[in-house]
């Protein structure tokens, strides 16, 4: 396999609206600036089909006083922001938002600010409607226009270190299966959400899932290998939405969730509501799983009721969002929104945690930043961020010469023996058969009833697996030694689960210890995981 | 599978093999009819579609295990 060394100022790892963000910052602020993304930044990842709100306070419209909207946005279930970085959203969000209309993405509807969705009667609404289908294109023009690389089919797996600084990182070209050094003064993780950990729901078609399958925790891996801190990798989290077609969006469908009886399950609404939607599976996302484990479901999303320009209103934002998928096999199978009710289901788990960053999206490794999905939600977060993180990369590297690399070449020449062995292997395992055993592992050992005992033999199991992975994967191509990429990037965060889920010894949120069934007031503090020389540490860090 | 392209339609300018976010269209050769490699790996997100330039050169099938429960 090749070997070619590429030099820049930043290197942006994944081309999501948190790294187009930033480096699109640091570009305009004299930084060179490249971004490798593994698959096209004009529809990779979460936001690549689009997204339909923004979570935002503008004065005009929620007044002068931005207490009861701090209050909302920091409560509100689907956000789950970490206080510190509230302020920072109040005071940037509207910014963001308007230079994202000015730079073609219509963030108003209409000509005004819509405020729709996700929202409790009565209370503040805190996430702007706007038309982001085309959200991609457009932030990936403005990059180039503003003159950052982009590198498309190059996917980044492994950090490259020189005296606890991180330099740069190590990417394969896909379409020329080749090894590429990027060498840097700062490097930028932005790879997005960790999916295809846990099965979802049809285990058996392993990319329908409801966030895009092709986030797999990368940067979460490969910092957790470079020895950098991750948080609350412990907590599951469990999203919901139409049963079997996997997708995120259910808090723009206007309807009522109704049980087989039609009575609502919740108590928020009882006719379909085009401003506050039914948030009833915001708040209880296990509702459709409990539902059928009692024999008292199935649960339906009930649109009967609602008018034509109520399902226009609806599919314009569902569109928006990337569900058109979903919109034209309903159109295809004749099934109307306003006379059928539509089944909704739990659906997997997933990972509430991720790469610790701070407010200056510095990670715990010196010349490594962080924003977006590497931990925490939604695309306000996300672009506020990259906006701030590309700033402070811009000012790092001033005064930083790159780092000598050929200290680290054993490393470098390690993980090109690990690929080309990949590549060269006949026979053995494929990517799916690791990614499916992954699977199960997990959701047998560390999925939502978890004991010492569970995950002891759990990690007993998962260790055996990473063993056997690591000796006898095969990719006949460049396109399946990518799919391994991700795959051994899973089996990394598999074992940071496990373990922080056996360390806090204790039943908090979803994180269900069936040996230590109650809440610890004393644990109530962030478990941080990391590795020094490959032993694992945890520290306990005050909220 | 997954992405069904019509060959008719189709104007084998590549843009769905360059952008398909899964890579699914991978090892397609350019100026040629795109060749669906990996179709289990479909997001079904419809990215192809929305990039393609021809109405109806690209149509995504639904794998059964993907139904939709309705009443």
């Amino acid at each position: 396999m090749e070997k070619e060394v590429v030099k820049t100022d930043i290197l942006c790892v994944g081309g999501g609206p948190a790294g187009l963000m930033a480096a699109i910052r640091a570009r305009e602020l004299g930084a060179d600036v490249i971004i490798v993304e593994k698959s096209n930044t004009l529809y990779s990842g979460g936001g690549g089909a689009g997204n339909d709100h923004y979570v935002c306070y503008i004065p005009e419209v929620h007044g002068r006083d931005p207490k009861p909207i701090l209050e909302a946005y920091i409560r509100h279930p689907q956000v789950g922001i970490r206080p510190e970085f509230a302020n920072i959203w109040l005071d940037k969000s509207f910014e963001i938002v308007k230079l994202w209309d000015s730079w073609g993405i219509p963030m108003k509807y209409n000509g005004r600010w819509e405020f729709a969705g996700h929202a409790f009667p009565g209370e503040p609404i805190i996430h702007l409607k706007y038309s982001g289908g085309n959200q991609k294109q457009v932030l990936t023009k403005q990059a180039l226009q503003r003159g950052v690389g982009i590198l498309n089919r190059f996917t980044a797996f492994e950090l490259i270190k020189v005296k606890n600084r991180v330099v740069g990182a190590l990417a394969f070209d896909t379409l020329n299966d080749r090894l590429i050094v990027f060498q840097a003064k700062a490097v930028f993780m932005g790879t997005g959400s960790c999916i295809r950990l846990f099965p979802n729901a049809t285990p058996a078609w392993l990319f329908n899932s409801n966030n895009c399958p092709f986030t797999t925790g990368d940067g979460r891996a490969m910092v957790y290998r470079a020895g950098g801190a991750l948080r609350d990798m412990e907590y599951p989290v469990q999203w919901a939405g139409i049963k079997y077609f996997a997708r995120s969006g259910k808090g723009t469908w206007i309807g009522v969730l109704r049980g087989p009886d039609d009575k609502p399950v919740g108590p928020f609404i009882t006719k379909p509501d085009r401003i506050y939607g039914d948030v009833t599976s915001d708040m209880w996302t296990s509702v459709f799983d409990d539902y059928m484990k009692s024999g008292k479901g199935p649960v339906f999303m009930d649109c009967r009721g609602a008018t034509r320009e109520d399902i226009d209103y609806m599919r314009y934002w569902l569109i928006h969002e990337g569900n058109r998928g979903i919109l034209d096999y309903m159109d295809k199978e004749r099934i109307d929104p306003l006379k059928n009710a539509i089944e909704m289901s739990t659906y997997g788990l997933g990972v509430k945690g991720g790469v610790e960053y701070n407010t200056d999206c510095e990670t715990s490794l010196q010349g490594l930043f962080a924003a977006g999905q590497e931990y925490g939600g939604s695309m306000a977060f996300a672009t506020i961020q990259g906006w701030i993180g590309g700033e402070k990369m811009a000012n790092y590297i001033k005064g930083i010469a790159h780092a000598d690399i050929s200290v680290d070449n054993k490393s470098i020449e390690t993980s090109k023996m690990k690929l080309t062995a990949i590549r060269n292997r006949k026979n053995g395992a494929s990517w799916q058969e690791a990614n499916i055993t992954l699977q199960q592992i997990l959701k047998d050992y560390a999925g939502l009833v978890r004991s010492e005992t569970l995950l002891n033999q759990g990690l007993q199991n998962l260790e055996r697996l990473k063993d056997t992975v690591n000796n006898t994967l095969v990719a006949r191509n460049g396109h399946e030694l990518g799919r391994c990429l991700e795959v051994m990037n899973l089996l990394d965060i598999g074992e940071a689960v496990m373990l922080s889920a056996r360390e806090r010894k204790e039943t908090r949120g979803k994180h269900n210890r069936t040996d230590f069934p109650f809440t610890n007031p004393l644990l109530n503090k962030i478990l941080h995981i990391k590795k020094e020389d490959s032993k694992v540490i945890f520290e306990w860090k005050s909220k | 599978m997954p992405p069904v392209i019509n060959a008719e339609k189709c104007k084998k300018c590549g843009v769905c093999a360059e952008i398909c976010p899964g890579d699914v269209f991978y090892g397609t050769k350019k100026k040629e009819i795109p060749v669906v490699a990996f179709p289990e790996e479909c997001w079904h997100e419809a990215s192809c579609i929305d990039a393609c330039p021809v109405d109806g050169a690209i149509e995504l099938r639904i794998p059964l295990p993907m139904m939709l429960s309705y009443k």
